[in-house]
């Protein structure tokens, strides 16, 4: 019998807990905390760690739940187990499960702002999520108090202004409903904060081909698939093109 | 003399904007050179400035304020550098590359340039190729930076770049690319000349560049 491990990012917890369930194989899961997104040297670490504590474990193969990450992949690798990953560039194309409707998106509405059930509920502190954007409007006025009184009104007026100006390029909050769940809730919270904000909602559906791939083993040695397969000894480099994904020996 | 640019030097240093205004104003009317005070007051603090945040002792938000301060004096002597016929060390077009609306960080390597005393020309955000090149027949820059905040967008800077060599303008200037993705590798790989980690970093490669210590 094949047994895979799956090392995902957690935005991701009910696509692949389906996924694993239905795949023809066994499949265990781990799930790391989403907050490393935004620290892509602490999330190669982080998925570094997974895949050495899987090491000599009976897996057949390590399936990793992540794309590119703002590099936080790049440079993984494991000695005695082959890695999978998808050609992608972060979860937006995964849930999406095609790179090319992600691309479309993309080239259409540049200033989106991407939201899905798993990456709502899944945050440390729940109630400010109520707003969006990188930055909560609560953590915000947190800023606001210490820069006013390190820097004086006039410079804190100005840092705020300049923190929030990525606002104004964005345009437009989307909902990907994976159609899972019920996720009325979750898409209500999008919904009032894309009126605050004075954003466009949309909501798009997901796709679970990706997932289910990864999971059932259905990933070849061929460059131009979906996904890279990364040989023992070999670490995650990366192309600077559509491939996005290379194997580097060690 | 001294005095006066030395508290320019230290309104800048400590992102006292109004001061810097006010001091200004008060060395122009005492007359002294404006070379001087825009040398040893506003470029001397901001190279300050840019040492403080490579020892840690400076964060983005004083980076910020002072170059604030900086430009609140710049606009009072633009006009005068311009009637006395006074150049700036080179020429900058800067810009996010296409597809890519974030602008924080590469604002933040505009005025640290300015703040070394090059002139910037910035083009903004979702800048695209023809965008650029059209930048560049008309200000016939030194040196053209270009950002990407996001991977999706960083290929954006090669394609820019291979767009620039198809054009036959490739060799007139010097390209510095920056952004969270960005490494020296990528440099390397695209053949970029430059690659800076962060907004101080800029100022120091552009200078570099430019063959000035």
């Amino acid at each position: 019998m094949t047994r895979f491990l799956c090392i995902a990012c957690e935005v991701f917890a009910r696509p692949i807990y389906l996924s694993a369930a239905f795949s023809t194989h066994v499949v265990d899961v781990e799930l790391i905390q989403r907050g490393l997104h935004n620290q892509p040297d602490k999330l190669q670490a982080g998925i570094q760690d997974h895949i050495d504590h899987a090491e000599g474990r009976g897996y057949q193969a390590i399936l990793l739940g992540y794309g590119l990450c703002g590099n936080g992949t790049a440079g993984l690798h494991a000695r005695s187990i082959k890695l999978v990953l998808p050609r992608l560039h972060d979860c937006i194309a995964l849930l999406l499960g095609d790179p090319l409707r992600y691309q479309e998106q993309f080239d259409q509405n540049p200033g989106t702002y991407w939201y899905s059930q798993d990456f709502l509920e899944r945050t440390d502190d729940i109630n400010t999520f109520t707003t969006m954007g990188p930055i909560s409007d609560t953590e915000l006025a947190k800023k606001y108090e210490v820069f006013l009184e390190k820097y004086g009104k006039e410079n804190a007026d100005y840092l705020m202004e300049v923190m929030g100006a990525w606002q104004t390029h964005y345009k437009r909050a989307a909902f990907i409903d994976m159609g899972l769940a019920n996720v009325d809730k979750s898409k209500k919270r999008v919904q009032l904060g894309a009126k605050h904000r004075g954003w466009m909602f949309e909501t798009l559906v997901g796709d679970l081909v990706l997932f289910r791939q990864l999971l059932n083993g259905e990933w070849s040695q061929n460059d131009a698939s979906n996904f890279i397969v990364v040989p023992p000894n070999h670490s995650v480099g990366l192309t600077y093109d559509e491939c996005i994904f290379r194997c580097d020996p060690l | 003399m001294e005095d006066l640019i030395q508290g320019i030097y230290t309104a800048v240093v400590n992102g006292n904007a109004s001061g810097v205004k006010q001091k200004i104003q008060a060395a122009l009317d005492n007359g002294v050179p404006v070379e001087e005070l825009l040398n040893k007051g506003l470029i001397a603090a901001m190279k300050e400035v840019g040492q403080l945040f490579e020892e840690g002792e400076y964060f983005v938000p004083e980076m910020l304020i002072s170059a604030r301060a900086m430009q609140s004096g710049m606009v009072i002597l633009r006009p005068i550098l311009v009637e006395q016929d006074i150049k700036p060390i080179g020429k900058v077009v800067i810009g996010t590359v296409k597809g890519d609306l974030h602008d924080i960080g590469k604002n933040l390597v505009s005025m640290m340039l300015e703040g070394a005393g090059f002139q910037i020309v910035d083009l903004g955000t979702d800048v695209a190729p023809e965008k650029f090149l059209e930048a560049i027949n008309t200000h016939q820059p030194d040196i053209v930076g270009m950002s990407a905040l996001l991977t999706t967008t960083m290929t954006n800077i090669e394609k820019t770049l291979r767009y620039f060599e198809e054009n036959e303008v490739r060799n007139g200037f010097k390209v510095i690319i920056g952004g969270a993705p960005v490494t020296q590798k990528y440099a390397d790989e695209i053949g970029a000349d430059g690659f800076a980690p962060d907004a101080s970093q800029a100022a120091v490669v552009s200078k570099h560049l430019m063959g000035v210590a």
